[in-house]
């Protein structure tokens, strides 16, 4: 990656998150870190997927089981990761305005996604007792 | 007398939390290529052969770039981690051989399998 002087940024550039003035550092580095935080979080979400899909052993009489939760995890996974980089561009453009940080949707997803990988946790095995 | 704010004794220590955080991010990439490799060797190396990348992207954490190639930058992470999904999703289909489209089947509720 090339370091061009540090300055406004050349007008029509797709990349550039806004307008305004380059934020303290401090900001720049948190909303990074908090960008990567929910791509490990995605990365955790594709692995539980991944283990449910290919480690576990079937469900007895539930043979769908495995590969309805774990291929819903993976997709979400994928989801939580392009969020995560549209809210950090939000984010880095509010800062530069000097605006205030805009609300993430992404605890509202992780809690749908928990809960729902839970109650369909439940209907398999009650499926699967019941067989 | 120290400063309210423990940060103002060394902004570096904001930096290298964020290094560390991207040290950490590329492990998490490594372990999923691990756990891809079990089933799917080829995906498996593919994705920890990515890892030096993202490792190497925190490099860049204390250096004075430019604001569109810093987005850039976690644009790249993005494009990773999604692809490493969907790599693992078409895994997941693919697993357990041809008994898989009978499973799938059964997912949408398609005649034929119990």
């Amino acid at each position: 990656v090339s370091a061009p002087p540090p300055g406004p940024p050349p007008a029509g550039d797709p990349h550039t998150p806004g307008d305004g003035t380059e934020p303290d550092a401090r900001f720049t580095l948190a909303n990074e870190r908090t960008f990567l935080a929910w791509n490990r979080t995605a990365l955790a979400l594709v692995v539980a997927g991944l283990g449910i899909v290919q480690l576990l052993p079937p469900f007895p009489g539930v043979p769908w089981g495995r590969h309805a939760l774990g291929v819903p995890l993976i997709l979400l996974g994928a989801a939580v990761s392009v969020t995560a980089y549209r809210e950090w561009r939000r984010t880095q453009t509010a800062l530069r305005r000097s605006e205030p940080v805009p609300q993430s949707v992404l605890p509202r997803i992780l809690v749908a996604t928990i809960t729902g990988v839970a109650a369909l946790s439940a209907v398999v095995l009650l499926v699967s007792a019941v067989r | 007398m120290l400063p309210e704010d423990p940060e103002d004794l060394d902004p570096g220590l904001a930096a290298e939390r964020t290094r560390l955080a991207w040290a950490r991010t590329a492990i998490a990439f490594a372990a999923v290529g691990v756990v891809m490799l079990r089933a799917r060797p080829a995906a498996g190396a593919v994705v920890l052969a990515a890892t030096p990348l993202i490792w190497a992207l925190g490099g860049f954490v204390s250096r004075r770039i430019h604001p569109a190639a810093r987005a850039r930058r976690l644009l790249l992470v993005t494009v990773a981690v999604t692809a490493v999904a969907v790599l693992a999703a078409v895994a997941a289909v693919l697993a357990h051989g041809p008994d898989s489209l009978a499973q799938l089947r059964g997912i949408t509720g398609g005649p034929g399998h119990r």
